[in-house]
């Protein structure tokens, strides 16, 4: 159990006792990095949280968003990033399953989930393809079974994840406002744990979670059951539609103690429950095994004497096993029994509100080292290197992977995966658009520019959809934070997204962090994955063509930015340099530019550019709308810059969009009414992908030959190696 | 050179637990009133001809062959061999 020596002082003092050791397996899972936030909560706090739309309330799992009308989204975000490294089918469901309890958990019913996925380079390593197969099928495997569409997510691959795997999970919830589970509990309530049988499995995960991943430290395995949650699911949304629950928690990491420790401590209230009555799978567990099992598929409901037979009744009609384990008391303290003896008493607040720490942070050497590369020579091919970079696994199309999700099922996807942000139909008559986005590429030579850089991506994909930003999610991942450089590079990251929240006024609904992830050679980049949710208030979202004869649009400025971006690092081999960063004001007046053109109608067709830069975004809108371009790079606006660092340089606020011949000029005048930096650079016409600068050609691609590799890179390179 | 078939069988290992097995035992034969019936678990079956010297040899390298391309997960699954003369 890991305990330091001096949390077990603390916790001695606190009790004013030795504690037994069952009370120190509970407060060991509940201290744990994982369960505690026990580096990280204090930094967290400077986060934007507050907006119009928020809605908070005592022991919420997930972020609550007023999208009017009476109705709410909820969003949540997880990683399962220590099981799916060793056991990657099984640990991306559980992934999956848990996340959905948090929204099941606020009283709403699941509508999407978007997952994020790293792995190591899929092309010359077979693990990391073992590992990106297996969890992708995990993932579509539960998300469909359970009816639940997988709507979007991201893909990224780089040396740093080898033998290990992030796997990120978001989803989405909706339902109606007066519904939201109230979260309270009195006295002789009774609390009720419902779903799946306790176990062995997954036997001290949060603190698995907690450690570095070390070979013989492999045990805990969950193995994933979507039939249970899905009646789990069913369930729950009745006896919510029956009034039948009073406050509401999802068994995650640290089980039963910490949904316990966590929901009387919230509630100030105390808890009594008897182990003996919890169903378990299999017989003599000892009652640490009990209140620390991982098990999945299970939530912890608080109901009173009125409603509990009712609540029973539909358990019993969904045929999801349940026990009556306890009573609510107003002691605020936990006590565990079996049967009449007490085996286990402590005070709630002292379980689930670990020591927190004072991390030490300084700059990490390597930051400075990187900073000034040797700047590659153009390659004398460039519409070679463009084709290159539509087959690089991280630029290529990941329709292998979402192909397998079921991302329709709900009837509510409006715009599928495979462009910028999805959006969803929801039952007000508004649209909501959804997106996640992380660079780890970018984060590890700038933890704060890159941040900032994920949050402005994941806002221009929604907003290119016609969506107004109006929440954001975090997760924040990184190695082992007792290594001051790496606890450096996670309050930088979270410095950034704070000031860019602040400014753009986006709250910050929910999050999480996720530490020690460290493989066998090291920590991995820093990767904060942000989530952005947007509200589009309109009859019909904005659905985007291009046709024969549209002009393209570029804004903003493409700068000297090569450092993390795809052509850097997987044309040229090089690590450093300066990575792109956003200039607030640019940002903003770009963003809100872009929305009102969209808004006015103005525009057929709007797309981000970002990874692989203004020419893979423009590649990518002919290979989707199949149709050819012809780009006059020096109407681009830009730094004085080489063909190649203008085609493939990734900074941040820029986009593409494709106008009608008579739409042009209203889109010049209000460009020009904002101070929006833009160029009027190119035609959509023809089947090749043109990009001619000083009349002279600089590359030249066939679109039906681009969009075969750009299709299939990703599904050849895991069918055949 | 003699030759055998060598059976694979995967399962998920005795403590992890087996939502198909679990789902057999309850939904159809519990149900179908076999009380007698305590457990169920899944598995999955190989079935391989090998030409080889002996049966120890033919169950090593069809168990080398396993873990090779990695057909079962070692840290969930359990394999177990038997071979038999054809």
């Amino acid at each position: 159990m890991s305990l330091t020596r001096q949390e077990y002082t603390t916790l001695e003092k606190k009790i004013g006792r030795t504690p037994n050791k069952l009370e120190l397996q509970i407060v060991a899972a509940e201290w744990s990095e994982h369960c505690s936030y026990k580096s990280s909560k204090k930094h967290l706090r400077i986060l934007p949280r507050e907006g119009a739309r928020v809605i908070s309330g005592k022991g919420y799992d997930s972020g609550v968003l007023d999208v009017g009308d009476g109705y709410v989204v909820t969003i949540h975000i997880e990683s399962h990033n220590h099981p799916s490294a060793v056991e990657p089918y099984g640990g991306a469901a559980t992934g999956v399953g848990g996340v959905i309890r948090d929204i099941l958990s606020m009283g709403t019913r699941p509508i999407a989930i978007l997952d994020g996925l790293r792995f190591g380079d899929i092309e010359k390593d077979s693990h990391a393809r073992w590992l990106f197969k297996n969890a992708v099928k995990g993932i579509a495997d539960y998300g469909n079974c359970l009816g639940i569409p997988t709507v979007g997510g991201e893909i990224e691959f780089d040396k740093c994840f080898t033998n290990y795997a992030l796997v990120d999970v978001a989803a989405i919830g909706f339902g109606r406002k007066e519904r939201l589970i109230k979260n309270k509990a009195d006295k002789d309530d009774f609390v009720i744990l419902i779903g799946g049988a306790t176990g062995r499995d997954g036997i001290g995960g949060s603190q698995f979670a907690s450690d570095t991943l070390e070979s013989e430290n492999r045990s805990a395995v969950q193995i994933p059951d979507p039939f249970i949650e899905k009646l789990v699911i069913e369930a729950i949304l009745e006896a919510r539609n029956q009034n039948c629950i009073k406050a509401m928690k999802d068994l995650g990491g640290g089980g039963l103690s910490c949904a316990i420790s966590e929901t009387a401590d919230a509630l100030s209230v105390g808890i009594e429950l008897d182990v003996a009555r919890v169903h378990k799978r299999e017989p003599g567990m000892s009652p640490s095994e009990i209140m620390v099992s991982e098990s999945q598929e299970r939530m912890l409901l608080i109901t009173d004497r009125q409603k509990l037979p009712v609540l029973k009744k539909i358990c019993e009609k969904f045929r999801v096993p349940y026990s009556v384990i306890g009573r609510v008391k107003d002691d605020k303290m936990m006590q565990v029994k079996v049967e009449t003896n007490t085996i286990a008493n402590l005070a709630c607040n002292i379980v689930a509100n670990a020591p927190l720490l004072d991390r030490e942070a300084s700059e990490p050497e390597y930051i400075k080292k990187i900073k000034k590369v040797k700047k590659p020579n153009t390659p004398r091919n460039l519409s070679k290197i463009l084709l290159k970079i539509l087959e690089n696994p991280n630029i290529a199309s990941k329709i292998w992977a979402y192909g397998q999700y079921d991302h329709e099922v709900g009837i509510r996807t409006v715009i599928k995966p495979g462009q910028d942000a999805s959006v969803l139909r929801l039952d007000n008559g508004k649209f909501l658009s959804v997106k996640i986005d992380g660079n780890s590429k970018h984060c590890y030579i700038n933890p704060r520019e890159g941040a900032v850089g994920c949050f402005e991506e994941a806002c221009r994909n929604v907003v290119c959809t016609g969506a107004t930003p109006i929440g954001m999610v975090d997760h924040l991942q990184f190695g082992n934070p007792e290594d001051p450089e790496i606890f450096w590079t996670f309050r930088q990251s979270l410095e950034g997204l704070t000031e860019f929240g602040k400014y753009f006024e986006i709250p910050c609904v929910g999050g999480k962090v996720s530490f020690y992830n460290e493989t066998n050679d090291g920590p991995i980049k820093p990767t904060p994955l942000i989530g952005v949710l947007g509200l589009i208030e309109k009859d019909s979202p904005f659905i985007q063509k291009i046709t024969d004869g549209d002009l393209l649009f570029v804004i903003g400025e493409t700068k000297d930015e090569l450092g993390g971006s795809e052509y850097y690092e997987y044309i040229h081999n090089i690590v450093g340099g300066v990575c792109p960063a956003v200039d607030l004001r640019t940002s903003k007046t770009n963003m809100w530019a872009l929305l009102e053109i969209i808004n006015e109608g103005w525009a057929n067709c709007a797309h981000d550019c970002s990874k692989g830069g203004l020419a893979i975004g423009i590649c990518e809108l002919c290979i989707i709308y199949e149709i050819g371009c012809t780009v006059t790079m020096d109407k681009i606006p830009q730094v004085k810059l080489r063909s190649d660092e203008t085609l493939f340089s990734e900074s941040h606020s820029r986009y593409l969009l494709a106008v009608s011949p008579k739409n042009v000029k209203k889109v010049v005048d209000l460009l020009d009414a904002r101070n929006v930096l833009y160029g009027l650079a190119g035609k959509f016409v023809g089947s090749r992908i043109i990009f001619k600068k000083n009349a002279k050609t600089v590359a030249d691609l066939r679109v039906d030959k681009a969009r075969e590799k750009w299709l299939n890179s990703v599904g050849q390179l895991v069918k055949h190696g | 050179m003699p030759s055998f078939r060598v059976n694979v069988i995967i399962e998920n290992k005795p403590e992890i637990s087996d939502p198909e097995g679990d789902t057999i035992l309850h939904d159809l034969i519990l149900k179908g009133n076999h009380a007698s019936v305590k457990k169920v678990r899944s598995g999955k079956m190989l079935k391989f001809e090998i030409e080889a010297k002996n049966k120890k040899l033919a169950e090593k390298t069809i168990l080398d062959l396993c873990n090779e391309f990695r057909i079962y997960n070692p840290l969930v699954s359990r394999v177990t061999v038997e071979s038999f003369d054809t």
